[in-house]
C-alpha cells in the first residue's frame, strides 16, 4: 500500500483520524545541513592547510637545480637563490610539485569529462548513479562540493567546478604570480582534493553505467600476467586507462561470439575496467609489462585510449606490423583520423601497413573494426614470420657482443646489473636475467645507451621466456566503493582499533626491487588483520605471486571491507574510494555531517582513523595528485625510494613537541600528544624500512587502549622482524599499561623502568609515572578551534 | 711497471646518467682529500644505507665509529650494523634530512646538529635526492665516499670498481 499525503480511516476504528504528513522509514537519511565550504575556491581551505604545513613542514629535494620557465632564465636557483622573476629555489619546488600534482588532477578530469560527454550520450543524462548498497553515493563529491547526485547528469556541475579549479590553479604557476612556498603548498593541496573529486565521478558513471561490480566483495576473479595469453589466438590488445571505446569491442565480441576465438587483453587500467565490465577479457599487467608485451611480438593488434600509454607505441609496433587504433583525442600519434570512412578501407590500409594506424572516434565503427582486423592480422603476420624476440643463435650472439662497457647500467633507472647479467649469459647462465626480469621496469633506456646496438630489453625478454611463461596470476576485479552497510559492520572496529588499520597499496610499478614487494607488503598486512585496499598497476602486481599451494593472495583473502582483507577497488580512478571509505566512517560510524564539510572531516580522519596509503613504485603524476588528495584529508603517504623525485615531501618532527599540540572538542582545552601521525608524505628506502612505517603511520591521537596496543605490536613486532631492534620510539606511543601489548607487558614496563625512567608499580603492573599523556576515552582530538565547544566561529 | 695509481677523481659522471641538477655539481676529491676532510670536521655525522652490506665497507664504518664518528642507520642498515656490534641510530632518510635542515635540531646526542654528513651505502638515486635538500636549503657539507659519483653531494669519488672502493675506504680512514 502506499501511503500518501491526506486523511483516512482505520477499519475497526471510528472516530479515529491520523494526518500523515511525511512518512521516514527509519533508515532514511537525515538532511544534513549545508557545511561551510561548499565547493571551495582556493583560499576557502587553507587554514586548514596552513594547519597541516606548519605541522608537517614540507621540504624540497630539488631534481633540477635551474628555473627554465620563463625567457629571463634559465636561472640557477642553488642554493635557495633567487630567480630573475624573484622566485626562490623553495616556492620553485613547491611550485613544481604543484603543477605535477596538477597534472595529475588534469588526467583524471579529463578523463572524466571525455567519459561523462560520452555516457550522456549514450544512456541519458537521467541514468541514476547506482553505486551497490550505499546512501552516500558520492562521498567526495558531496564532502566537497555540497551536493548529493542523483543521475549521471549530475555531474556536469561537478566537473565544472573540478575544471575550474584547475585552470584558476593552473594560472597562478604563469610568471607574475605566487610566490610563496606555502601558498603553493595549500594549492597543490587543493589541486590534490579536486582530483579525487574527479577520480570519483569517473568511476562512479562508468561503474553505474557500464554494470561494473557495485560494491561487491566477490568480484569475480580474472586472470592476470604475460603468460597468460593463448598466443596461438589472434591477439588484441588494449592500452590505457578509459573503457569508453573497448566497450563496444566486448559487445560486439559477444553478440558474434567471439570470446573464444579472440584473445582479448589489456595493459594498465583499461585492463582493469574491461574486466569489471567482462570478466572474459585478460589482463596482461601493469605499466611496466607494456613495452616487454609489445616487443613480444604477440599482440596482432593494439587499441589505445589515455594515460599511461608509451609514447615510442607506433616506432615499435611498425616494426612488427601490429596496427595502432587510437580512440582518444589525448593520443593522437600524428595519425590520420579516419573516423568518417568506410570499415573495410581502414582495415584494407591498416592490414596492409600502408598505414600503422589510424584514429577512430566513432566506437560503433571501432567495435566492429577491431575484432575483424585482429581477425585477419593474425594469420597475415604469421606468414610474415614476424618473430620477434632474438632466436636462441641471436641470442648467445647479442651477449657476446657486450664488452660490459656498463653503459647500460649508468641509463637504467633502476641501476641494474645488465653487464654481469650479459657475462653470465654468454656461459649459459640465465639466472641473473630472469632476476632482473622482475626489476626491470621496463623502460628502453638500456637499449637506447647501448654503443654496440644490443636490443637490451629484448635480451632480458629473451633470456626470461621460462618465467614469463609461467607469469600467471589471479586479480579479483575492481569492486568499486565500500557500501555503507560494510562502514556500519567495520567502521566501529576501525575507529576503535580491533582492525589496526588500513593500508592502501596503489600507484604505479615504480618499485625499488621488483614486484614481488607489494605482494610480500600485502601478504605481512593482511597476515596482520590489517585491510587492505588497493588499486591500479599495485592492485595486478598483488595477483602476479602464489603461495606454496598455487593460491594468489585474492583467492586467500575475502575481498569485503573487514580485517584481513583484500579489496582491489579498481583502475586508477577508483582510487577515490579510498578516500571516500574514510569519509563514510566519518558520516556513518561517527554521524558528522560530510555535506560541503571538508575540513571537519578531514580533521576527523587525521585524528581518529588508522588509515596509510603507499605509492611503493608511484611514478606518475597522477600517483603524487592522488597521494596529495589523500594527504589533504589526512590520511598519510608513504612512497618508495624513487619518491623524492617528486621533490617534496611532508615529514613531521617528532622531537619537535610543539608541534603536538592538539585541541580537546570538549572544552577547547589544549593537549600535547603523541606524533601521531608522524609524517604525511615520507619515503622510504627499502621494504624493511617500510613494513614498521607502515604500522607507526597508522597510530592516531583517538586510539583507544585496545586499538593502540594493537598498532603498536604490529609497530613492534614489524620493526624486530625487519631491522632486529625494537623501535627507539615505541614509548611515546605508550599512554598506560592497557597500551602494551599483553604477551610482551612485563618486559616493556622494565625496559620503560630501566631505560627511560618510568615509575611502575610492580605489584598491580600499573604505570605511576612517566607517559607524557593518559589516555581518556571521552577525549575528542582536533586541530580545528573552531570546532570547539563554546568556540566563536 | 708500477701499480697503477688510486685515482678516486676518474669518471666523475652521474651514475644515473641524466642526473644532472644544474651548475653546481661535487667536486670530484681523492681518497687522501675526503679523509683529510672528514678528519677536520667538528660534528661529522657518518650516514649508513641498506647498500653497506660488503665486509669491506662495514670494516670502514666500524673504524669510523671507533674513531668516534656517530653513526645513522637509515633504511634497513641497522641489522647488519648491530650484527657487527655497531653502534648506530636508525633514522629514516627522508626525516634526517629534514631534521638537517632544522637549526634547533639537537642531534642524536643533544649537543647540536652536523656540520659535516658523510654518506655510504645508499640506494643511488634515492640519497642523490636527498643530498639535493641538503646542498639547496643547508650549509652543511655533504661528502660521498660510495662507490659512485653523486653531483648533488659537495666532494665525491668518481665511479669506481669495486676493488678501488674499497681501497679507496681505506685510504679514507687512514686519514682519520
Ligand atoms: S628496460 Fe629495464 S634494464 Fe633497461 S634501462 Fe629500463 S629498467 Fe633498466
Ligand atoms: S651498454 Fe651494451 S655493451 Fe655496454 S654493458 Fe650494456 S649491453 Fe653490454
Ligand atoms: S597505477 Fe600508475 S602506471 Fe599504473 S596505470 Fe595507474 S598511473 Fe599508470
Amino acid at each position: 500500500m502506499v501511503i500518501k499525503k491526506g486523511k483516512f480511516t482505520i477499519e475497526g476504528l471510528e472516530n479515529v483520524q491520523i494526518n500523515i504528513d511525511k512518512v521516514t522509514s527509519s533508515d532514511e537519511e537525515k538532511e544534513e545541513p549545508q557545511g561551510p565550504t561548499p565547493a571551495p575556491d582556493i583560499h576557502e581551505l587553507r587554514d586548514w592547510d596552513m594547519r597541516l604545513l606548519k605541522r608537517y613542514e614540507p621540504v624540497y629535494s630539488p631534481i633540477c637545480d635551474l628555473c627554465c620557465y620563463c625567457t629571463y632564465g634559465k636561472c640557477d636557483l642553488t642554493g635557495n637563490k633567487e630567480g630573475a622573476c624573484g622566485i626562490n629555489m623553495e616556492a620553485h619546488q613547491a611550485r613544481e610539485a604543484m603543477l605535477r600534482t596538477l597534472t595529475g588532477a588534469a588526467a583524471h578530469a579529463g578523463h572524466g569529462r571525455h567519459l561523462l560527454n560520452h555516457l550522456i550520450k549514450r544512456f541519458g543524462a537521467d541514468h541514476p548513479i547506482d553505486v551497490g548498497p550505499s546512501d552516500i553515493k558520492a562521498p567526495v563529491t558531496q564532502t566537497v562540493l555540497g551536493i548529493k547526485p542523483e543521475t549521471i547528469g549530475d555531474f556536469v556541475p561537478v566537473l565544472d567546478y573540478v575544471e575550474e579549479q584547475i585552470t584558476q590553479l593552473l594560472a597562478t604557476t604563469h610568471i607574475g604570480q605566487e610566490g610563496s612556498a606555502i601558498d603553493f603548498e595549500s594549492k597543490a593541496l587543493h589541486a590534490g582534493m579536486v582530483d579525487h573529486v574527479g577520480m570519483e565521478v569517473s568511476d562512479i558513471i562508468q561503474i553505474s553505467c557500464l554494470d561494473m561490480p557495485k560494491s561487491q566483495a566477490d568480484a569475480p576473479l580474472v586472470d592476470v600476467g604475460m603468460g597468460i595469453i593463448d598466443s596461438t589466438k589472434p591477439v588484441l590488445l588494449c592500452i590505457g586507462h578509459n573503457v569508453a571505446a573497448v566497450t563496444y569491442i566486448m559487445d560486439y565480441m559477444d553478440e558474434h561470439d567471439l570470446f573464444d576465438k579472440i584473445e582479448l587483453a589489456a595493459i594498465c587500467c583499461t585492463a582493469h575496467d574491461m574486466t569489471r565490465v567482462n570478466p572474459k577479457a585478460k589482463v596482461v599487467g601493469s605499466l611496466s609489462k607494456q613495452l616487454k608485451y609489445i616487443r613480444s611480438g604477440i599482440p596482432d593488434l593494439i587499441i589505445v585510449d589515455e594515460q599511461c600509454i608509451r609514447a615510442d607505441m607506433m616506432r615499435e609496433t611498425s616494426k612488427l606490423h601490429i596496427p595502432v587504433i587510437a580512440t582518444n583525442d589525448k593520443v593522437m600519434y600524428g595519425l590520420p583520423d579516419r573516423s568518417k570512412d568506410d570499415i573495410d578501407d581502414i582495415i584494407r590500409d591498416l592490414a596492409s601497413g600502408d598505414q600503422p594506424g589510424v584514429l577512430l572516434f566513432d566506437y560503433d565503427k571501432v567495435g566492429e573494426l577491431a575484432p575483424k582486423l585482429v581477425m585477419k592480422m593474425a594469420p597475415i603476420r604469421k606468414e610474415k614470420g614476424i618473430t620477434a624476440l632474438p632466436s636462441d643463435d641471436e641470442f648467445k650472439k647479442l651477449a657476446s657482443s657486450c664488452t660490459q662497457c656498463g653503459a647500460c647500467v649508468i641509463g637504467c633507472p633502476q641501476g641494474l646489473e645488465i653487464d654481469k647479467a650479459m657475462e653470465a649469459a654468454v656461459e649459459g647462465n640465465l639466472t641473473l636475467f630472469e632476476e632482473l626480469h622482475d626489476k626491470c621496469i621496463g623502460c628502453g633506456r638500456c637499449d637506447v645507451e647501448c654503443p654496440k646496438n644490443i636490443p637490451v630489453l629484448d635480451v632480458i625478454e629473451k633470456a626470461s621466456q621460462k618465467v614469463i611463461r609461467e607469469e600467471k596470476g589471479k586479480l579479483r576485479t575492481g569492486r568499486g566503493q565500500v557500501g555503507d552497510p560494510e562502514i556500519r559492520e567495520e567502521g566501529v572496529n576501525l575507529v576503535l582499533g580491533t582492525t589496526p588499520g588500513v593500508v592502501a597499496i596503489i600507484g604505479c610499478p615504480n618499485y625499488p626491487d621488483g614486484s614481488r614487494d607489494v605482494y610480500e607488503i600485502a601478504e605481512e598486512m593482511l597476515q596482520r588483520s590489517y585491510i587492505v585496499v588497493t588499486s591500479g598497476c599495485s592492485a595486478m602486481d598483488i595477483g602476479m605471486f602464489k603461495d606454496d599451494e598455487g593460491k594468489t593472495l585474492y583467492e586467500r583473502y575475502g575481498g569485503g571491507f573487514l580485517k584481513g582483507n583484500l579489496l582491489n577497488t579498481g583502475s586508477c580512478v577508483s582510487n577515490a574510494h579510498i578516500t571516500a571509505t574514510t569519509i563514510k566512517v566519518a558520516a556513518i560510524f561517527a554521524r558528522r555531517d560530510i555535506t560541503g564539510n571538508f575540513e571537519e572531516i578531514a580533521d576527523y580522519v587525521m585524528n581518529r582513523i588508522g588509515a596509510v596509503g603507499l605509492a611503493w613504485g608511484g611514478s606518475t603524476q597522477k600517483a603524487l595528485s592522488i597521494g596529495t588528495g589523500c594527504n589533504r584529508l589526512g590520511i598519510p603517504v608513504v612512497l618508495g625510494p624513487h619518491g623524492p623525485k617528486y621533490r617534496r615531501a611532508y615529514p613531521g618532527k617528532a622531537y619537535d613537541k610543539d608541534k603536538w599540540n592538539i585541541l580537546d572538542a570538549r572544552n577547547g582545552s589544549v593537549h600535547n600528544v603523541e606524533p601521531a601521525p608522524e609524517h604525511l608524505l615520507i619515503s622510504a628506502e627499502n621494504k624493511a624500512e617500510l613494513m614498521p612505517l607502515l604500522a607507526k603511520l597508522c597510530f592516531r591521537p583517538g586510539d583507544n587502549n585496545l586499538g593502540r596496543m594493537l598498532k603498536l605490536t604490529h609497530y613492534n613486532d614489524l620493526s624486530e622482524q625487519s631491522l632486529d631492534v625494537l623501535p627507539d620510539d615505541w614509548h611515546i606511543y605508550v599512554r598506560s599499561e592497557a597500551d602494551l601489548p599483553l604477551a610482551k607487558r612485563e618486559k616493556l614496563l622494565k625496559i620503560l623502568e630501566e631505560e627511560h625512567g618510568w615509575k611502575i608499580d610492580w605489584d598491580r603492573k600499573k604505570i605511576l609515572e612517566g607517559p607524557a599523556r593518559k589516555v581518556d576515552i571521552s577525549f575528542q582530538p582536533t586541530n580545528v578551534p573552531r570546532l570547539c565547544k563554546g568556540a566563536v566561529e | 711497471m708500477a701499480a697503477k695509481e688510486l685515482d678516486t677523481t676518474r669518471n666523475a659522471v652521474p651514475f644515473d646518467k641524466a642526473n644532472i641538477p644544474g651548475p653546481k655539481m661535487a667536486k670530484a676529491v681523492k681518497a687522501e682529500v675526503a679523509g683529510k676532510f672528514i678528519s677536520k670536521a667538528k660534528r661529522p655525522l657518518l650516514i649508513v644505507g641498506t647498500a653497506a652490506g660488503d665486509d669491506g665497507v662495514i670494516e670502514i664504518v666500524r673504524t669510523m665509529a671507533g674513531k668516534g664518528i656517530p653513526v645513522a642507520a637509515t633504511g634497513s642498515s641497522l641489522k647488519r650494523l648491530k650484527e657487527e656490534g655497531i653502534d648506530a641510530t636508525y633514522v629514516n632518510l627522508h626525516a634526517l634530512v629534514s631534521y638537517l635542515k632544522d637549526p634547533d635540531w639537537k642531534g642524536f646526542d643533544g649537543k647540536g646538529g652536523y656540520d659535516t654528513t658523510i654518506f655510504l651505502g645508499h640506494t643511488y638515486y634515492y640519497a642523490s635526492q636527498l643530498m639535493s635538500t641538503l646542498k639547496n636549503f643547508t650549509k652543511i657539507k655533504v661528502i660521498s665516499i660510495d662507490r659512485h659519483y653523486h653531483p648533488n653531494a659537495g666532494q665525491s669519488f668518481g665511479n669506481l670498481k669495486p676493488d678501488d672502493f674499497i681501497k679507496a675506504l681505506d685510504v679514507v680512514v687512514a686519514q682519520l
